[in-house]
């Protein structure tokens, strides 16, 4: 049965049910992944995963259930497991549907025919031989090579019938380098058309990036300033996004709760959420509520403009949807998550920025970000590898060391913004993306 | 007349019900191997997966799942190619084997299919399955430890609460004859307390589950005690000041402490890491790699623990294996597909989230073995150092050991007492030096649960381990 055939099912179990107020949220996804080892393809994927989220109103409550098997019986069973679910709730907030025949903005989505499956294993094994003939790559390197295609349908009794289909390709390198004592990995990816992706530099951004970790040493106890490489920030940003959720606000999550309109952060934060951003191979001009998706700046120069919210939160806080309802997978409940979310970008160059830190340790990477960063308190522990800043410059390079501090602190200790904003792992609808930024008032804990 | 078909259709109904026939499997593996494979694989799987969650005191949310598909997998040498869909109807099986056949190349069936049925012992019984039991009495049991952890203190700010159960039905036919079915049902609460005593918020959590039903709250666990558990551990963090950092000798707790094996250690003796010559321990079985005071297990026979089965995801039964030895690298975590690379067997470590995932190498329930120390010798070894109590997740690079876990609980130690609590406390360190350098194992052995993330997506695992020593590693504090 097709989702068609399904919802069809669905709609008419809903009318001997008596159920007026439901939706149904359909995402299905195909891929295909190629995977190279040594000198061939030793692994070969291709899947098709995906269902649909059946919710709907019953007394005030809103009830979930969702599925994969899309049969008559299934169809019928979803209902009844919601309307059960729905029944068991207690939470007093007010629930809603989306609204049909809302405006959006129009996408700018070019349409991608994916390559065929050769096109895709050539440009994989090509990846892999480029990369083999970078500086100091062994053995145990290994390319990926990935297409896939998305599409996410809903439909509700509100007269909502949205959907939004997507393509993307991508190729993926792991550069595994040696000095003969010990051995180092790095990996870089590129998603987009696959005939656009430049190997040479991919293979040899990897190869370049393992290199400079071979040796190494640890940084030293203390406190002095630390610089946040993109990716290092955008990491960051990314397990600490959850404080402007309004949910997290308003459930006592977040400390945000009531600082709208009030400064949290230094002047030289502006903090944007873009649903169009050009880097991001997925956007999006309507949320999981099928509420309309803006940009906005969500800190402006310090001060947080707004949180941001779903139908049920904006109602609670008497506001507007801000369209940023979410489900992190089709079967979720309907949250709250950023799109494209990053810090906006100040006047200087990095290298102008390194200059005036002088000296300090200059961040690359975070680890364990999962664990060693709680998004409830702030506080976050976790392990480090980059470069000592030596008289302006990045000079020896220094690992298995920790930073520690509290983001909420952090946003307050920003001391100078860098101009070269970039969104280091562009990949699905919610994305992060930082310039190179330095922040004092960090422990740092090595030898 | 007709009490006696009634009793007929009871035994009909106990009859076990297969996802996929073995005539269909044999046409599938069929068309798999085609084109030359000379291993083929089906992977089905239908599982319901139920979440009632509370914040605010209330029921907020009840995440309701069917998990239903099928992947066939074929091997051709140390090539392996993967299919899975969402359409299990018997034309939908035979396109996605046609689909894994074409991806692998040109050539003809090698190999002859005959499946015979396999019925493994059921070592993890399953006295409520929870599938069959109203939510409401599901609730009642979340509310118990729910507003245990909420009325401790006046000082627990926020309260989350999960009751989550899974029902995980899989079937299992390959090449090598094999024609199985397996049911893995798990249970697990999870309290999370936040909590402000005016000195910066802090969170508590305790999240115990077992490969049992709801029976496990009737033996095995206690809900309230874990509400309890999850709201102390919030309010002695609210009252504590940030650990020092430096480096200095650690004892960690029991339980979830084991995550420091699992991370320093067990990722890297994972096929996955190994037959790539990606990690630290490759090639070096017979080796001493660990302090002669370690000896470590990966055991999925465990009855009912949280990270044990029956059989693995590619039909291999499960399986008690020694990793270390008094130190010396006894065994690694193999899979079929990796183990060809490396020419060994599989250990019956082969596991995947769901059909969606490609099978790989992964643990089940790992641990560090009891050892011949006293607690109280371990505490009072230590001049100045860390007694983390409580270990929260972590992660590590398997190809160069460096690894990271975070302290959820955790006290100063000084001339051989524990003194105050301390947050915001890290260990680092590299995986090889770490585990030479645990130089006392207690002997209170106890595990703690999981979700273990990689390639082949989420799985539990349980980690564990008596109290151990670290003689020096680096604490990030500040």
């Amino acid at each position: 049965m097709d989702f068609n055939g399904f919802k069809q099912a669905v709609i008419a179990k809903c009318e001997e049910m008596n159920i007026a107020e439901y939706e149904l949220y359909y995402q299905v996804g195909g891929s295909t992944e190629v995977g190279v080892f040594m000198h061939e393809v030793n692994e070969f994927t291709s899947s098709l995963d995906g269902g649909v989220c059946f919710r709907c109103i019953v007394d005030g409550k809103m009830g979930y259930a969702s599925t994969q098997a899309l049969s008559a019986q299934e169809a019928a069973a979803v209902v009844m497991r919601a309307v059960d679910n729905a029944k068991t709730l207690e939470a007093e907030d007010e629930v809603f549907l989306g609204e049909g025949g809302q405006a959006y903005e129009p996408l700018e989505l070019t349409p991608y025919a994916l390559p065929a499956t050769e096109e895709l294993i050539a440009a994989t094994l090509k990846t892999q031989e480029t990369l083999y003939t970078k500086e100091g790559v062994v053995d145990g390197c290994q390319s990926q090579g990935i297409m896939q295609e998305s599409r996410i349908a809903i439909f509700n009794s509100k007269g909502l019938d949205l959907s939004y289909e997507n393509s993307a390709a991508g190729l993926i390198t792991v550069a595994v380098v040696s000095n003969g004592e010990e051995m180092e990995d790095a990996f870089k990816f590129k998603l987009g058309k696959l005939e656009e992706i430049d190997i040479d530099e991919l293979t040899e951004k990897a190869a370049e990036e393992a290199r400079r970790q071979l040796g190494g040493d640890v940084a030293p106890t203390g406190q002095y300033p630390v610089l946040f490489s993109p990716k290092a920030m955008a990491s960051l940003l990314q397990v600490f996004s959850g404080i402007f959720s309004s949910e997290a606000a308003q459930k006592g999550l977040s400390k945000l709760a009531g600082q709208e309109g009030e400064k949290i952060a230094s002047d030289l934060v502006t903090l944007v959420d873009d649903p169009f951003h050009k880097e991001n191979p997925e956007p999006m001009n309507f949320d999981a509520e099928g509420s309309p998706a803006y940009c906005k700046n969500v800190i402006e120069k310090g001060v947080l403009t707004t949180l941001l919210y779903n139908l049920k939160t904006a109602h609670k806080a008497g506001k507007k949807t801000t369209g940023n309802g979410s489900k992190g997978s089709y079967t979720a409940p309907v949250g709250i998550s950023p799109y494209t979310m990053y810090l906006a970008g100040g006047d200087l160059t990095e290298e102008a920025l390194l200059k005036k830190a002088d000296s300090g340790v200059y961040i690359t990477d975070l680890s364990g970000l999962h664990a060693g960063a709680n998004a409830i308190s702030g506080d976050f522990s976790l392990q480090s590898a980059g470069f000592m800043i030596e008289n302006g410059e990045k000079t020896t390079y220094v690992k298995s060391f920790t930073v520690a501090g509290n983001f909420y602190e952090l946003l307050k200790n920003v001391v100078a913004v860098a101009d070269n904003v970039t969104l280091p792992m562009p990949m699905g609808k919610t994305t992060f993306g930082s310039p190179t930024v330095w922040v004092d008032g960090l422990s740092v804990a090595g030898k | 007349m007709s009490a006696y078909r009634v009793i007929i259709k009871g035994i009909l109904k106990k009859e076990r019900k297969h996802m996929i026939s073995r005539e269909l499997c044999s046409r599938v593996l069929q068309v798999a191997v085609s084109t030359g494979a000379d291993y083929a694989e089906i992977f089905a799987e239908h599982t319901t997966n139920r979440a009632v969650s509370m914040i605010a005191s209330r029921v907020e949310a009840i995440n309701d799942t069917v998990v239903a598909g099928a992947a066939v997998r074929v091997y051709k040498g140390l090539r392996s190619v993967m299919a899975s869909t969402v359409d299990t109807s018997e034309s939908g099986l035979v396109a996605c084997a046609q689909k894994a056949a074409d991806a692998l190349g040109q050539g003809t069936a090698q190999i002859d299919i005959v499946l015979r049925e396999r019925i493994f012992g059921d070592i993890h019984p399953i006295g409520i399955v929870p599938s069959s039991v109203e939510n409401a009495r599901k609730v009642e049991i979340l509310k118990e430890g729910y507003f245990a952890a909420k009325e401790y203190h006046e000082g627990i700010t926020q309260v989350t609460g999960n009751l989550l159960d899974v029902d995980h039905n899989i079937l299992i036919a390959n090449t090598d004859g094999i024609y199985t079915q397996d049911r893995q049902v798990r249970t697990r609460i999870a309290i999370s307390a936040v909590a402000d005593l005016g000195n910066g918020t802090q969170t508590g959590s305790c999240s115990p589950g077992r490969r049992m039903g709801l029976e496990m709250f009737d033996s095995e666990i206690c809900a309230k005690e874990v509400g309890l558990h999850a709201a102390k551990q919030a309010i002695t963090m609210a009252g504590a000041g940030y650990c020092p950092a430096g480096v200095m000798p650690v004892a960690i707790g029991n339980g979830f402490g084991g995550v420091i094996f699992h991370e320093a250690c067990g990722h890297g003796l994972e096929a996955s890491s190994v037959a790539y010559g990606q990690s630290v321990f490759a090639g070096k079985l017979g080796q001493q790699i660990a302090n002669p005071k370690v000896t470590a297990i990966d055991d999925g026979t465990i009855p009912n623990a949280w990270g044990s089965i029956n059989v693995d995801d590619e039909g291999t039964p499960a399986r008690r294996n020694v990793l270390i030895e008094n130190g010396i690298l006894k065994s690694y975590m193999i899979d079929k597909f990796n183990g060809r690379r490396m020419g060994m067997e599989s250990t019956g470590n082969a596991r995947r989230q769901s059909f969606a995932y490609t099978t790989t190498s992964r643990m089940t329930n790992t641990y560090i073995a009891e050892g011949e120390d006293n607690n109280d010798d371990i505490i009072a070894s230590m001049e100045y150092g860390l007694f983390a109590k409580e270990m929260g997740g972590g992660s590590v690079n398997p190809l160069t050991g460096e690894f990271n876990f975070a302290v959820n609980e955790g006290y100063m130690v000084r001339n051989g007492k524990i003194c105050e609590p301390v947050r915001g406390a890290s260990l680092v360190g590299k995986g090889n030096q770490v585990i030479m350098d645990i130089d006392m194992v207690g002997k209170n052995l106890d595990m703690g649960q999981g979700m273990c993330g990689s390639s082949s997506g989420s799985i539990p695992t349980n980690v564990g381990q008596p109290m151990i020593r670290v003689s020096s590693i680096t604490v990030g504090g500040r």
